[in-house]
């Protein structure tokens, strides 16, 4: 099914053998692996790439998992697949889970991957949004779906979302570009990276810089899988942490590894480096440079608590778990 | 028993014998050079790419290219092949047993209509990584469209054929393998040729539900990234593999058959005189709907949080607290939707009508109006409809636009053959009185043309409902289409299957409605066709 | 060559009737038996219920009432060994097939064989020599009905149906037709029913005529056909054979007299 993946792996399997064997150790045989899946929130692409290089470099085999990375997409939701017990872990976000949450699905949070928000409100030079206020007498493009977020948002920094004129487009940076918006609410990873590779320098606004706390690419397993297939869920987010923190070091590194795993996803090696070095900001932290990768503390859920509040979703710290990270990191 | 009316058209969309062999060529150049105009004036805009840059983009990246339509174009073989093999089982079945076939029908209607935004996401979690669920959105993009006409040809054979066989001692066995399976070969042909790009857009729509790689899975990567020559690129592709398989299967029929495929001409299943017989049918359609689906959910062991019986629709519909408040939403989606969907089929219909009887009047624009009409049919709606709704603006034009386009070919298809059908004797006794070409185009063509204008607005519905669906989930995020996409990333499945149940069912509705309005006017004009 | 030669059965119905589902009365009561090894022509207004005749015989319709024998079995029995052969009004040619197409079709339909050349001498036989390998729908309407003859032909039936097998063919190859089918089925020796409304032609062809009234329809009269055979080309004017066709138009216009009044009083 994935020719690149299974020549890795046996590449990586005959590399470990020989040097088990110089030190005179047994390899483990590939049957003992056992068979997870980790659920991806959209197409392959270096958003995923610490979870590439942990793959890539064997740690998962290691640890005795056999992991397989299913890709998400435009018609993919993660919940499922995460409460069918599909996939052992899952990559949502806070609200996405929040809501499953409320419709009676047992996640809990492992680790965040995101500790800001992506969401960004875009613009050009000419035409800058770069704080709330800048959005009043604009015209946004954005899904209608996501008005909710645009009025947390206008909550949070007392703007008056009615001065906003709400334009509905679909997910492209195009409305911008032909003037039918000012601004766009979108990823800082995605639109603004595709206009950059076009040759446009936009702006970008992190909504989470402005109060909006929502963690994102958040690690999400039931509460089954928590009570009783502990060991494998400790050892994929073994694997998760020593992955991104690799990708961290070099981020071009990651962007080629990506490309070379997934040569049929049509990436473009520039976009991708660009897309790997611009998430960082929004991974890596003085919170998790002391405590690690996926962390975070009862402040920063009582932000999201809050911010979520606005969204309409009544959650309690409960939706977060941090047993596994604490182990993983304790380790 | 329905009829059929046997297709004695000409051979279409192909101009074997056409006048002159430059007319497509001429549609096909007239094609690119305003394309080519437009997309070098639209360069800034990023919604379009001229053909020059798309054949620079294919040369460019024909390996990634082929190795994706690989992938897709052999999930869309496989659904094509198991859509179609399924097809003439439950035709078989029906054949068999006569009584059965009102509800496997309706059984198959209903399943039809079943919107690709909901089911996807279904189908991966119950088959897992893997090409599963695109394979099986191509099978369901075909089956119908097979089944239909497929059920009209086993029986468009004359009366005195049957005697034949049996006035020789032979059962329905021989009738079945000496006369229905050849007599139906034609109109099983017709369904195969509107299956083949049904089956590469499902194969297409079913990458959208997490799959590595294909057609689809660039289509997503290139809208995201703002790459118009890929985007048109991919969609010249999938365009051209579309009308390659249309072409092919139609040239295949031309060898096998004597006389080009017939329109799809069923009368409509409904009311076949016993109210109550069909009454009953219905009855047994919506039971057996419902004991399947809550059968498929037990059997399989679908998780409760995503699967949702009919009592929970039921549930959340009519007893829940926040029932209104579920109707309410789904109301408001499905009236926006209406707004477009009505216009955009009308108009496609109409525009159909329009181009064939056009075309009548003055054939020579025929050659080259018909390879336009085939390639409009055949690009796969998933690649163009944001980017029609980006070139059409966001307003009403776009979706309207896309929605006419899935109705418009059909229609067009249809009307020609009913016209050129005008009875020959009917035509000279307007010769003998020197009318003129209107009035025997008012008087006789027209008229003649209407069983087959009315079966392609039945079969049209579907086809209709599934274009807003997909643009309202892809690109202008409005309506019901958007709404099913949206109740599935926030696990609102109450919501989303409340959604599905109800346009299924309208889109049933609309097909049984029109089947109706087709059955009045049959009635004047066709009455032969209701006998 | 060997084939299996049904010997002709005689065929005999009792109080045979036909009502329609719709209630139309197709045929009342009749007793009549078809000798075996002769030919019988059916001769009746159109309409009259003479094909339903002939198509219950053949056992393609079930009689309302009465019963047929053939052979001293019921029709189905019959159709079970494929012992006879129907020709229709309307020639039933399959589109798909060429004229020797649809004659093997018959022929794998009745389980029998016969040789290409047999088939050859059916299609001359018929007037089609040259056309063995043309499709239906590039023959004319005559020609089709003599390839749907031919077919009958071939499988080599004890009990031959006609019905209105000329009506499209044209004058000329008409009588050729009647000089050399009553060869056939002499040489034979088939049990022949023949539905016409051609008076002569019943006269010509046929050892008996049954002449039947307007719908529905009753026996008005049974003339035994006793000209010499062979009957050649000009014998319908052999005063003999004018006597008899005056005679059977006669009771035509008995049958249609008698049914008149009725309908005169509606």
């Amino acid at each position: 099914m994935r020719p690149n993946l299974t020549r890795r792996t046996l590449l990586g399997t005959g590399a470990a053998a020989l040097g088990a064997g110089t030190l005179g150790l047994t390899a483990r045989p590939a049957s003992a692996q056992t068979a997870v899946s980790l659920q991806l929130s959209w197409l392959h692409s270096s958003q995923f790439a610490g979870s590439y290089i942990a793959l890539d470099r064997g740690w998962w085999s290691e640890a005795g998992l056999d992991v397989s990375l299913l890709s998400g997409g435009p018609n993919a939701p993660v919940e499922p697949p995460v409460v069918s017990g599909a996939a052992l872990v899952g990559i949502s976000a806070a609200d996405y889970t929040a809501a499953a949450v409320e419709q009676g699905a047992p996640f809990k949070i492992l680790a965040v991957a995101m500790q800001k928000n992506p969401f960004v409100i875009a613009s050009l030079p000419a035409n800058p949004v770069n704080e709330p206020a800048d959005l009043v007498g604009k015209r946004i493009g954005m899904a209608l779906a996501n008005t909710p977020v645009l009025q947390a948002l206008c909550t949070l920094n007392g703007v008056d979302i009615n001065e906003i004129e709400i334009i509905p487009t679909q997910y492209s940076a195009q409305p911008l570009l032909a003037d039918e918006v000012d601004c766009l609410l979108c990823w800082e990873t995605d639109l603004p990276v595709a206009m950059a590779m076009q040759g446009v320098e936009s702006l970008t606004m992190l909504m989470a810089d402005h109060g909006y706390a929502v963690h994102s690419q958040t690690y999400i397993a039931t509460e089954d899988s928590l009570a009783n297939r502990r060991a494998e869920l400790v050892a994929l987010m073994s694997g998760e942490v020593r992955g991104w923190d690799a990708y961290r070091e070099d981020t071009d590194a990651a962007a080629a590894l990506t490309l070379e795993m997934y040569p049929d996803a049509g990436l473009d090696l520039e976009t991708q480096r660009l897309q790997a070095a611009r998430q960082v900001p929004l991974m890596f932290s003085d919170l998790t440079d002391a405590n690690g990768f996926g962390w975070w503390t009862d402040e920063t859920v009582a932000a999201n608590i809050e911010t979520l509040a606005l969204l309409g979703q009544t959650v309690t710290s409960d939706l977060w778990d941090r047993s596994i990270l604490e182990e993983v990191h304790g380790a | 028993m329905t009829n059929a009316a046997a297709g004695t058209g000409r051979p279409l969309a192909t101009g074997r014998r056409g006048a002159g062999g430059y007319g497509p060529m001429l549609g096909v150049l007239v094609l690119l050079a305003g394309w080519e105009l437009a997309g070098q004036l639209l360069t800034e805009a990023f919604v379009l790419a001229a053909p020059s840059e798309v054949a620079l983009y294919l040369v460019r990246d024909w390996q990634l290219m082929s190795r994706a339509l690989g992938v897709t174009l052999g999930n869309a073989a496989a659904g094509f092949v198991i859509g179609n093999v399924a097809a003439v089982a439950l035709a078989g079945v029906a054949l068999l047993w006569p009584r059965s076939e009102r509800v496997i029908t309706g059984l198959a209607l209903l399943v039809f209509c079943l919107p690709l935004v909901a089911t996807g996401p279904i189908l991966r979690v119950f088959f897992g990584p893997g090409p599963g669920p695109q394979i099986a959105l191509a099978a369901l993009a075909v089956y119908y469209t097979t089944l239909i006409p497929l059920l009209v040809g086993l029986r468009a054979a004359p009366d005195s054929w049957f005697d034949l066989v049996r006035s020789y001692g032979r059962g329905p066995m021989s009738a079945l393998v000496h006369v229905r399976a050849m007599a139906a070969l034609p109109y099983l042909f017709t369904g195969l040729q509107i299956a083949a790009p049904a089956a590469f857009l499902g194969a297409m729509v079913g990458e959208f539900t997490g799959a590595e790689r294909g057609m689809g899975v660039l289509t997503v990567r290139a809208i995201r990234a703002l790459d118009v020559e890929m985007t048109w690129g991919l969609a010249t592709v999938a365009t051209a593999v579309a009308i390659l398989a249309y072409v092919g299967i139609g040239a295949l029929a031309r060898r096998v058959l004597l006389e080009a495929p017939p329109v799809i001409l069923a009368a409509p299943a409904v009311a076949t005189g016993r109210r109550l017989g069909g009454w009953i049918d219905t009855g047994l359609v919506i039971l057996l709907a419902l004991g399947g689906w809550a059968g498929a959910i037990w059997a399989f062991g679908l998780n409760p949080f995503f699967a949702k019986g009919p009592g929970d629709v039921l549930d959340a519909l009519v007893f829940a607290p926040d029932a209104a408040a579920t109707r309410a939403t789904i109301g408001a989606a499905l009236a926006e939707s209406a707004v477009y969907l009505i216009p955009g089929y009308i108009a496609g219909l109409l525009a159909g009508a329009a181009l064939a009887i056009l075309l009548i009047l003055v054939p020579a624009v025929a050659s080259t109006a018909m390879p336009l009409a085939i390639a409009l049919r055949s690009v796969p709606i998933v690649t163009t409809a944001p980017l029609i709704v980006l070139l059409l603006g966001r307003g009403a034009v776009g979706t309207i636009f896309l929605v006419a386009v899935m109705v418009f070919f059909p229609s067009f298809v249809a009307c020609l053959q009913g016209l050129r059908q005008a009875p020959g004797q009917v035509m000279a006794v307007f010769d003998s009185y020197a009318a003129g070409p209107l009035a025997r185009l008012v008087r006789v063509r027209i008229p003649a043309m209407l069983p087959a204008f009315f079966a392609a607005a039945r079969m049209a519905v579907p086809a209709s409902v599934l274009a807003l669906t997909v643009a309202e989930w892809l690109a202008t995020g409005s309506g019901i289409g958007s709404l099913m996409a949206l109740s599935a990333s926030l696990s609102d499945y109450d919501m989303l299957w409340s959604s599905v149940v109800l346009v299924s069912a309208l889109s049933a509705l609309g097909y049984v409605l029109v089947g109706a309005v087709e059955r009045r006017v049959l009635a004047i004009y066709a009455p032969e066709q209701l006998a | 060559m060997a084939h299996d030669v049904t010997p002709p059965p005689e065929v005999v119905c009792t109080s045979l009737a036909k009502t329609f589902a719709g209630g139309t009365e197709a045929v009342r009561p009749i007793d009549l038996t078809f000798a075996a090894g002769r030919t019988t022509a059916l001769v009746g207004p159109s309409g009259c219920g003479k094909s339903t005749l002939l198509r219950m015989v053949a056992g393609l319709e079930n009689p309302s009432a009465g019963r047929i024998e053939i052979g001293g079995a019921p029709p189905r029995a019959t159709l079970r060994r494929a012992g006879l052969s129907v020709a229709f009004q309307d020639p039933s040619l399959l589109p798909w097939r060429s004229v020797r197409g649809n004659i093997e079709l018959a022929l794998t339909l009745a389980r029998r064989k016969a040789g290409a050349s047999e088939i050859d001498q059916l299609i001359d036989l018929v007037g089609l020599d040259g056309f063995a390998e043309t499709r239906p729908a590039e023959l004319s309407g005559g020609m089709r009905q003599r390839a749907a003859i031919a077919r009958a032909l071939a499988t080599r039936p004890g009990l031959l149906l006609l019905d209105e097998p000329f009506g499209a063919v044209d004058e000329l190859t008409r009588r050729q037709l009647a000089q050399d089918l009553p060869r056939i089925w002499e040489a034979r020796g088939t049990t022949t029913i023949l539905v016409t409304h051609s008076v002569s032609e019943a006269v010509l062809l046929s050892d008996r005529v049954i002449v039947l009234s307007p719908r529905p329809a009753e026996i008005v009269a049974d003339i035994p056909v006793d000209l010499p055979r062979p009957r050649p080309e000009d014998a319908a004017r052999t005063e003999a054979a004018g006597a008899l066709i005056d005679r059977v138009f006669a009771e035509l216009s008995k049958g249609m007299a008698a049914s008149n009044p009725p309908l005169a009083a509606q």
